[in-house]
């Protein structure tokens, strides 16, 4: 009550301003260029009553406010905000993705008089919104996100154990299958390949390749511009990225037996500092010679990680790993967010690509999983795998790796998976990438 | 209004479409395969080279280049870790509480912490 008392309070002075300076009050809506300023009545000069002035100012306040300018798919969109907000509190899904993710919504789905020239949207043109934007859609955020990465991955477990490598390229198996998937729904080569990239399951990835496939600049042959689709695909991602913890373990259970799931692997030999710092030189001169579309990526990738092996570059790696990353996270998780406006986002394509990122998931997962399996058929009884680890092949660091070894630890109390899942998770990460340097050489 | 706008057209999958799928997952494939051997190389040429160097130095004729796995490392580290922590200079091991000669100090003293009456 008290706090009603008082909006009213302020409306009522504010009207009260107005008729005792109507002289003011028409320099203001003079200087305005608006439509609503035009069709505001004009008071004082002509004589007009001036109550009929203050409620006019009133008027046009109120047709700037969000209560004037909402629509159903505002009011959507918002809930899913505040939904996203809810998941990464209650349930702490991907937290530091979804707070940003869902502010952001919150941020890009507040109601506004469009043509206003407010400079409020993420679209307009010289808003601030759409100078940070500018970071995703020119692909500069994800490449800083993969060198914070590689700056904070421990690849041993990998170097260790390369043949687990072949996990994470199984498990690309999604990105593939969803590209002819969104092919035969009708998208377009490029946004299918931006599309099936989902399945890759590394949100940094999907804005890179979506940002150069499916930007809403290319022309396409038929002379047509392909759609912007960097929102609906940057939400996929992360979304199914968050739901790994619901979306993989029903895939486990239904494909890898009791018993298999009690394997209990060798644990990873130790790997000496020589063969750290080799590793990301390697990777790096290897994977770009081969796939250079992906150099953005793994290049950031790979020098991360020497930032950290390398032992004398201790502060780049501390703030490429901590500072950096945190606040290229902060930026891109609000921009993405805030990339759904409810009249870009709320499209059927929208819905078909949700559709396409959670088959995408099972695929990958599952392409893991039989793959490791089909592994376990050539080596022999000493140096077998637990299938689940091919589940860790969708990159999604760590927490694949971590559901996992929580599948693992239910089969059995002792067998802990977690560094051996590592290995597939992060060659995942290589994985993805490379299959988004093919993609974008081939549809570009 | 969304299942009006699926379209199922399966000539949508021809030959260019089919061999960017194949073609690029067989890639993948390819430079993992790679560098998984390449990686699982690695350590075999730096035993290699530790061998001969080893052998050089006149340390070791036939060495046997093990192994050792992270357990065991971590294990290893943790008990040296322990045992250097453990380690002191040298104490007479004599402990004594020697009485000391005077008693009385104005730190111990309780009067210092009254307040004194002021009669106004």
């Amino acid at each position: 009550m008290k706090k009603f008392l008082t909006v009213i309070g302020i409306i009522a002075i504010i009207a009260t301003l107005s008729m005792a300076f109507p002289k003011t009050a028409l320099t203001d809506s003079q200087s305005d260029t608006t439509q609503i300023s035009q069709s505001a009545p004009v008071a004082a000069d002509d004589g007009i009553d001036e109550v009929e002035a203050a409620t006019g100012g009133l008027k046009k306040f109120f047709a700037y406010t969000g209560f004037a300018n909402v629509t159903s798919g505002h009011l959507i969109m918002l809930v899913v905000g505040l939904f996203f907000i809810f998941l990464a509190i209650r349930y702490d899904y991907e937290p530091l993705l979804l707070i940003p993710i869902g502010v952001g919504i919150l941020i890009g789905n507040i109601p506004f008089m469009l043509d206003a020239g407010l400079k409020l949207g993420i679209y307009e043109s010289g808003s601030v919104m759409n100078y940070l934007y500018f970071g995703v859609t020119a692909g500069i955020y994800p490449p800083l996100i993969f060198l914070g990465i590689g700056a904070m991955t421990d690849f041993s477990s990998l170097i260790s154990n390369p043949k687990l490598m072949l996990l994470g390229a199984a498990a690309q198996l999604g990105i593939f299958a969803t590209f002819l998937g969104a092919l035969i729904l009708g998208f377009h080569p490029a946004e299918a390949g931006a599309i099936g990239i989902i399945g890759g399951a590394d949100g940094p990835t999907a804005i890179f390749l979506s940002s150069k496939l499916a930007n809403g600049i290319n022309i396409l042959p038929d002379g047509t511009t392909v759609k912007n689709l960097i929102g609906p695909i940057a939400i996929a991602a992360y979304s199914y990225m968050a739901l790994v913890p619901v979306i993989q373990p029903p895939i486990m259970r239904l494909l890898i037996t009791k018993k298999e799931r009690q394997i209990k692997m060798k644990s990873p030999r130790a790997v000496s500092k020589l063969e750290k710092i080799l590793f990301p030189i390697i990777g790096l001169i290897f994977t770009a010679f081969i796939s250079p579309s992906s150099l953005p990526l793994l290049g950031m990738l790979f020098f991360g990680n020497l930032l950290k092996e390398s032992g004398v570059t201790k502060r780049l790696a501390d703030t490429a790993r901590n500072a950096l990353i945190d606040i290229v996270t902060i930026i891109l998780g609000l921009t993405v967010g805030a990339s759904t406006q409810a009249d870009i986002f709320l499209t059927s394509e929208s819905i078909l690509i949700f559709v396409l990122g959670a088959a995408s998931f099972m695929v990958a997962t599952a392409g893991g999983l039989l793959f490791a399996k089909v592994m376990n058929l050539f080596l022999s009884d000493d140096n077998k795998i637990n299938p689940l680890i091919g589940a860790a092949g969708v990159s999604a660091v760590p927490d694949s790796a971590r559901v996992v070894h929580v599948e693992g630890l239910k089969s059995n109390p002792n067998n802990h998976l977690l560094m051996h899942a590592m290995a597939p998770n992060v060659s995942g990460v290589i994985g993805s990438a490379v299959a988004a340097g093919i993609l974008l050489s081939y549809l570009l | 209004m969304i299942i009006n706008a699926i379209t199922i057209d399966f000539s949508a999958i021809n030959a260019f479409t089919t061999s960017v799928a194949l073609v690029g997952y067989a890639i993948v494939f390819i430079v993992l395969l790679m560098l998984a051997f390449v990686y699982g190389l690695i350590p075999k040429v730096i035993a290699l080279d530790t061998r001969r160097r080893m052998k050089k130095a006149g340390k070791c004729d036939d060495c046997e280049i093990a192994d050792t796995e992270g357990d065991t490392t971590a294990a290893i580290t943790m008990a040296l870790y322990m045992h250097l922590n453990e380690l002191h200079d040298e104490e007479s091991n004599v402990i004594t509480i020697r009485r000391v000669s005077k008693q009385y100090s104005p730190w111990s003293s309780k009067i210092y912490a009254t307040n004194p009456y002021v009669r106004m």
